[in-house]
């Protein structure tokens, strides 16, 4: 049984009119890092996570599905 | 306090390495290796003080990517010059006398140096999982 997180990073940033640029120098990280998460090559630590859930005011499951595989 | 972004350093960075490489490069053509170590020197401590200047966050990606290679640096590393000692040593242990005179003698200093830079490898990397482990929270079973 193999699970598997996926987002919808992309979804919310397009919502809050952010580029992937703007994204990584809100949350300290680099463009590379927004980028690997949302083609889900990367998963963030919980800490990356609840600073994506805060700023974009939505709880951390609206972000991020966790999605139980067969 | 005077501060720069990543961008700027990362173009700093090359220009001074290029400089830095040319500046070898001419050292080690016309035979002044003082030259080359000096420029070496300086450019490394410009680039720290440089970068000491910078807002740089290593972000978390990069941390994770850093213990894999780290891992796999290590996985690779250590049994390769375990196995690199055993090969080394082992024809001179094996009895026979011709591998215990003439050059088979330096083979066999190699070897001994490969030996101790395995144990030593695995020593720090045993002492450092040993501290690593109590700092986040092993051990401490109650």
């Amino acid at each position: 049984m193999e699970a598997a997180m996926t987002n919808k990073l992309k979804v919310y940033r397009a919502m809050g009119d952010l580029t992937q640029e703007q994204l990584a120098d809100e949350l300290r990280v680099s463009r590379q890092t927004v980028n690997a998460i949302e083609s889900n090559k990367y998963q963030p630590s919980l800490e990356l996570a609840f600073k994506i859930a805060h700023l974009f005011k939505v709880k951390i499951e609206d972000i991020f599905i966790y999605k139980k595989g067969e | 306090m005077f501060h720069m972004d990543r961008k700027k350093y990362k173009q700093i960075r090359v220009v001074v390495l290029l400089f830095l490489g040319a500046i070898v490069g001419v050292s080690v053509i016309t035979n002044s290796y003082m030259l080359a170590a000096i420029t070496i020197f300086i450019g490394l401590l410009f680039l720290v003080l440089v970068r000491s200047k910078t807002k740089i966050t290593i972000d978390e990606r990069e941390i994770t990517i850093r213990e894999k290679a780290a891992q796999m640096t290590y996985a690779i590393f250590a049994p390769t010059i375990g196995i690199g000692a055993f090969l080394l040593l082992f024809p001179s242990n094996s009895g026979l006398s011709v591998f215990s005179k003439g050059e088979w003698t330096y083979v066999e200093s190699l070897g001994t140096v490969l030996a101790y830079l395995a144990l030593f490898l695995i020593t720090l990397y045993a002492i450092s999982y040993h501290f690593l482990n109590r700092k986040y929270g092993g051990g401490n079973d109650q």
